[in-house]
């Protein structure tokens, strides 16, 4: 970050002691010492090299002492704290915790201005929209293209979108993208509910997905917007928060609902589950037959549903569902993948933080990882991963589309509308229309 | 089996029923799922990540038989007949010889179908190249490294290539090693291709050329430097996922042989096997819990329960027999502390020196090893773990690997050998007792 172009930057940056914080956060038993610095965290991290640093030189320099350099370095933006240095470590040291604590300690001021805004957002309206859209208008967007659909989609004009329907089954979260700037992108979503006969709704406070107030390093922030989320689900007596195709939102009500010891009288789900199940029940007929030219197909595994979170268990799911959509010789996994996949670099805030340059380097190896699946569309239940992956496709020359799953599901099932079409490449903008 | 219960605030346990449970995922436990999976045993395996990323790729069964002999092992079957006899509480020394060459045999061709194409087990050691450019006596290489044993054999025109910004390979050092016996042997450095400033690594490089445009661009670069050598060296960073395929193209665009050398770790060899496993093994049906160390093993009258727990939350394994393989010190399976050596999950005895100071020579490179090293845990012919009375802890538990007793792999050359021995025959036991 260049922070000469920062007006405060007369503020500085708090030192903090690494090593002994570090050892308050250790479980018992468990040891930084243990580290034998073997590299295996740097070398299977796509911020490796970035501002001169890499996981092993941060925890090397823990252990030395050298706070001052780690409390000032902008590294801790360029960490998405992914959590695969941990993953691949065989003393499963945990070095993204140590970035969350200097992440926490930089002054308001010196922070990236773009994770700072987004979670003040957030926590200035009842929606808890990182995008700061109030509750009267998501309401208004909801209604407004809930009306235009009934109304130029005649198999639709049954079609709910339900707002503060108490004691629905699932509580649907948004992300704010759709409501704010492509609407119509809520559709396909709405159509699968309504196919799958769903019962559901959104609430008018609490609806919002996304939460930067953790990549800010801001823990009362964070706190502030999953309690506001946690009360809209409880206050509606829904039986299970289910995440839209967000990896983040997920990570950070499930993880902040257990470090914050809140109360949620309900279950959290992810969309991707349902599709898997409803697929399987019957309930969504898709199958790969609109394929017939075999157009190649990958996923990316979000790190925050999948390693940080669910775990193989939703990749597998995900696989079925891609599977079952794009027809099994259509599907090439990339490598690696699962719980060991790399962070496509749009995780952490990085697409929010500015650092453009740093962003795309990151995002490099993602970009071959694509590259080398020869495949033309990927597939991410996850908002961030699907603009970074968009962005360093056209920087690096790709020639990919990014889509989301309700697109393809609701290709599948031919009752993809016109205007629901914005990712689909030329090959398939027009087919089943 | 995976009866998956519903994600929920409420942490209930995740359960999986199963026969076999494998503790540890180094290559004693990798084996063990293998062999396992092979014979149709339902099976689980987890434990965290093992020492597998510090492999060179070799497959070694034996090296040396006594740590004081100064030629290493050519014959390693030979070799074997004369460990039996002097070292009859070697692990290795408990398995006949048709079985070592039938689990060989069995875990190579385990892997090359699997995408990792390795040798067959032969008759006699191979001489193989080390990243210091010393050698060391081998049985099984990955098809990526076998050209070099063939150029090194011949003493082939050869150049060996390193990349700047690539530490823990030096192709200067490997030719100055060597040069006195293999004077057609010359070094050279290139650039990596988009990767010529900073640090780089032999993981990303390895991945980098999974993409037909790097292989193209490394390709023209190494071609500017190969000047009449009829074959090139480069360090292991030949592909990740597709070694073979990446090896084949780079030789098709460079019109001759290409082969790797081992690197320091982490290494791609050891990355490779690694996600191979972690691929496959779910796909074949095995319930994999990567990356997660098991708290506590309860024996029951008819089972035995592993518990253990994830980033989503605890999990239990019900199982009919388990297997020990959870290394030496570095993974956990062996802990040091300053009144001795234990087994922490089961609490087995380890067999040791009287004393902490009889652990280590003075001299780190004493070619007598270290006493510690021959430290373990101690096994019947089935090799289930005995306890201070001599008899078998319980009959549902066997071990394999590193964690046994009376085996020095480090000088012996013999990791893989007793891994595989020990993961085999800890297989047909627990086949014997599901019976």
């Amino acid at each position: 970050m260049n922070q000469k172009e920062n007006p405060m930057s007369e503020v500085t940056i708090p030192t903090i002691n690494f090593k002994a914080r570090a050892m308050e956060l250790l479980p018992e038993g468990a040891s930084f010492e243990a580290c034998l610095t073997c590299g295996l965290c740097s070398s299977g991290c796509p911020a490796s090299g970035l501002e001169n640093m890499d996981p092993r030189k941060f925890i090397r320099m823990a252990m030395l002492g050298m706070d001052k350099e780690l409390s000032t370095t902008p590294w801790v933006w360029l960490c998405t704290q992914c959590k695969r240095c941990q993953h691949v470590c065989p003393m499963n040291i945990d070095i993204s915790q140590l970035v969350f604590l200097a992440r926490g300690n930089w002054p308001e001021e010196k922070k990236p201005a773009g994770i700072v805004r987004s979670c003040q957002l957030a926590r200035a309206t009842d929606s808890t929209s990182a995008m700061g859209l109030p509750p009267q208008d998501f309401v208004f967007v909801v209604e407004d293209v809930l009306a235009e659909v009934q109304e130029t989609q005649p198999a639709f004009k049954d079609m709910v979108a339900p707002m503060d329907r108490a004691g629905a089954y699932f509580f649907v979260n948004q992300n704010s993208r759709e409501p704010m700037s492509e609407p119509d992108e809520m559709v396909p979503l709405w159509k699968i509910f309504h196919l799958v006969g769903a019962d559901w709704t959104y609430s008018s406070k609490g609806w919002a997905a996304e939460n930067f107030c953790m990549f800010s390093g801001d823990e009362a922030a964070w706190y502030e917007v999953v309690k506001k989320r946690v009360d809209a689900v409880n206050a509606l007596g829904c039986k299970v928060w289910l995440n839209t195709e967000c990896g983040h939102s997920y990570y950070t009500m499930w993880n902040g609902i257990q470090r914050f010891g809140l109360e949620a009288n309900f279950q959290l789900e992810n969309l991707v589950t349902c599709y898997a199940r409803w697929i399987r029940e019957g309930k969504l007929p898709v199958n790969a037959n609109w394929n017939s030219t075999g157009i190649k197909f990958t996923v990316q595994d979000p790190c925050q549903i999948i390693r940080k979170a669910y775990g193989d268990s939703l990749a597998e799911d995900m696989r079925f569902v891609v599977r079952s959509l794009v027809g099994d010789e259509n599907f090439i996994d990339m490598q690696p993948n699962r719980s060991a996949n790399y962070c496509c670099g749009g995780g952490g805030g990085f697409l929010q933080a500015g650092m453009t340059e740093h962003r795309r380097a990151y995002g490099k190896r993602k970009f071959d990882q694509i590259q080398a699946t020869g495949a033309t569309y990927v597939l991410t239940p996850c908002h961030n991963c699907h603009s970074q992956m968009e962005d360093i496709g056209h920087h690096y020359g790709g020639n990919y589309q990014v889509v989301h799953f309700w697109t393809l599901i609701c290709l599948s099932l031919g009752i993809l509308g016109e205007n629901e079409r914005t990712y689909l490449g030329p090959d398939l903008a027009s087919l089943g229309l | 089996m995976n009866d998956r219960v519903e994600n929920t605030m409420i942490q209930e346990a995740r359960h999986f029923e199963t026969d076999l449970a494998v503790i540890g995922s180094g290559l004693a436990g990798f084996a063990a799922s293998t062999f396992a999976l092979n014979r149709g045993i339902r099976t689980a395996q987890a434990g965290n990540t093992g020492a597998v990323a510090y492999t060179t790729g070799y497959l070694d069964l034996l090296g040396r038989v006594h740590n004081e002999d100064v030629c290493p092992v050519t014959d390693p079957w030979q070799g074997l007949r004369q460990l039996r006899q002097s070292q009859p509480l070697h692990p290795m020394a408990r398995v006949s010889e048709d079985d070592l060459r039938a689990a060989f045999r069995e875990f190579t061709s385990f892997i090359s179908d699997c995408g990792i194409i390795y040798n067959a087990p032969g008759q006699f050691n191979a001489t193989a190249l080390t990243p210091a450019g010393t050698l060391k006596p081998t049985l099984c290489v990955p098809a990526t490294m076998q050209a070099g044993v063939d150029a090194l054999a011949r003493k082939a025109r050869c150049v060996i290539v390193d990349f700047k910004g690539l530490r823990g390979f030096s192709a200067r050092q490997v030719v100055a090693n060597l040069k006195d016996t293999w004077p057609e042997l010359r070094a050279e450095r290139v650039l990596f291709p988009e990767m010529e400033t900073g640090e780089i690594y032999p993981e990303v490089m390895a991945r980098a050329l999974e993409v037909p445009a790097h292989r193209q661009a490394l390709a023209e670069r190494i071609r500017a430097v190969v000047g009449d050598a009829e074959v090139i060296g480069v360090p292991a960073v030949l592909g990740m996922h597709n070694p073979d395929l990446v090896m084949a193209e780079m030789m098709r665009l460079l019109g001759r042989p290409i082969f790797e050398i081992p690197t320091m770790p982490p290494s791609v060899p050891g990355i490779r096997l690694r996600e191979m496993f972690e691929q496959v093994f779910p796909q074949k049906g095995l319930v994999l819990i990567p990356q997660q160390k098991v708290d506590k093993v309860v024996f029951n009258a008819d089972d035995l329960q592993l518990s253990l727990s994830d980033n989503f939350g605890p999990i239990t394994i019900r199982a009919k027999a388990v297997i020990l393989a959870t290394g030496r010190f570095l993974s956990g399976g062996l802990t040091a502390a300053i009144d001795g050596i234990r087994e922490p999950l089961l609490g087995l005895p380890v067999t040791q020196t009287a004393s902490r100071e009889d652990w280590y020579h003075l001299q780190y490179m004493d070619k007598r090893g270290h006493e510690i090293h021959r430290t373990g845990i101690e096994v019947d012919d089935k090799f289930r773990p005995l306890g201070e009375n001599g008899q078998p802890v319980n009959d549902r538990l066997f071990a394999a690997g590193l964690i046994l007793a009376h085996q020095d792999w480090i000088r012996g050359r013999c990791g893989a050998g007793v891994a595989l021995a020990s993961a085999y025959k800890a297989v047909e036991a627990v086949q014997e007792l599901l019976r």
